[in-house]
């Protein structure tokens, strides 16, 4: 009966060990660079021909998206002088690296087709041109809406990245 | 018989082209009413507020509502129409589901009429760059863009055609897509 007991107990105790490890990963949040503000630079197409609305809609909803949801204290426009006195400045590089204008006609016909999709290769620099973080970066736009909803997406993907990945406060990092 | 039919058909023809005269008169008489949607950028302004646009004592002027907001010509650095962005990147981009907002486009497409866009690029008193995109009814755009020039804005559509004549295997149908 006590070996019985004993094998329960140790039995209890492994499964709660495995239970407890995921959690516990689950907890460990990536360390996040500290960066108190951001500049962000205009859309850069060299390789790729963007419709200006694009590439102006990009950075527009862009630096809209980062000052909702970015997390940092300041965001600058690409050129604005302020940002050399920023403390913990980071400097956002954009390049389009793919575009694919669908057509919002034939999303509404077929549900399937003519979807819009640009890639956008985002580098975070510190002001050395040191790269602190690089990701591509997708907006697509599938079903409803215009072509340049595409844009918002990728806004506010790449604004959730920023978030997820720099903190503007000393302590929590 | 034959004659009075003749004559009632013969009749009726002129009074339709009197009529399709008539418009088409009226058409080119009228001014245009500059009306614009600011679809997004401008500094003060929700997006996709309808106004008026107007170029005046170098300032672009855009009134909506009982508000309006300027831009000083002398800071544009680029003006772009939805005619140059068809010629650049070689396709349309100028249809009404463009000026929509999104998601609504979806039911305003089915009333589909071309637009034309403007897009601007400026500097503020900072230096900081902002971007502004305009919607207004097809061909409204050329005619703001040469005021905008003629006071003093500046574009680099004229570069790039040049860089694009210079460089014809730049294909850009081909480089849109990855």
């Amino acid at each position: 009966m006590k070996r019985y007991a004993n094998a329960i107990l140790c039995l209890a105790v492994v499964s709660v060990a495995f239970v407890a490890r995921p959690l516990c990963a689950g907890e460990a949040q990536p360390v996040k660079a500290k960066a108190s503000a951001i500049q962000v630079e205009m859309i850069h197409s060299d390789e790729i021909k963007l419709p200006a609305e694009f590439q102006i809609s990009l950075y527009e909803n862009l630096v809209r998206q980062l000052e909702k949801q970015g997390g940092f204290e300041h965001v600058y426009r690409d050129g604005d002088r302020r940002a050399k006195d920023a403390p913990d400045l980071v400097i956002l590089h954009s390049t389009v690296r793919g575009f694919k204008e669908g057509s919002e006609r034939t999303r509404r016909v077929t549900t399937v087709a003519g979807a819009t999709s640009i890639t956008i290769h985002c580098e975070f620099k510190n002001p050395d041109g040191k790269v602190l973080l690089e990701k591509d970066v997708n907006g697509k736009v599938w079903f409803f809406g215009g072509n340049l909803r595409a844009t918002y997406d990728f806004a506010k993907k790449t604004a959730r990245m920023a978030h997820d990945n720099f903190n503007s406060s000393e302590h929590k990092s | 018989m034959k004659r009075s039919k003749f004559l009632v058909s013969f009749t009726m023809a002129v009074a339709f082209a009197g009529l399709a005269i008539c418009g088409a008169n009226a058409q080119q008489s009228s001014k245009p009413d500059n009306k614009a949607i600011a679809l997004t950028g401008l500094p003060g302004v929700k997006d996709d507020a309808k106004g008026k646009l107007t170029v005046e004592n170098g300032k672009l002027h855009f009134v909506y509502g009982k508000k309006s907001s300027d831009v000083s010509v002398a800071s544009i650095e680029d003006v772009v129409t939805g005619e140059d962005t068809q010629a650049a990147v070689g396709k349309t981009v100028s249809n009404l589901s463009m000026a929509a907002p999104y998601g609504s486009g979806r039911f305003l497409a089915l009333f589909r009429t071309k637009f034309d866009t403007l897009t601007i690029r400026y500097r503020d008193e900072n230096g900081a760059l902002h971007g502004v995109i305009f919607a207004l009814p097809a061909s409204g755009a050329e005619p703001i863009k040469k005021e905008l020039l003629a006071q003093g804005a500046h574009t680099t559509v004229g570069e790039a055609q040049a860089a694009a004549g210079t460089a014809p295997a730049n294909a850009p149908s081909k480089e849109q897509k990855q």
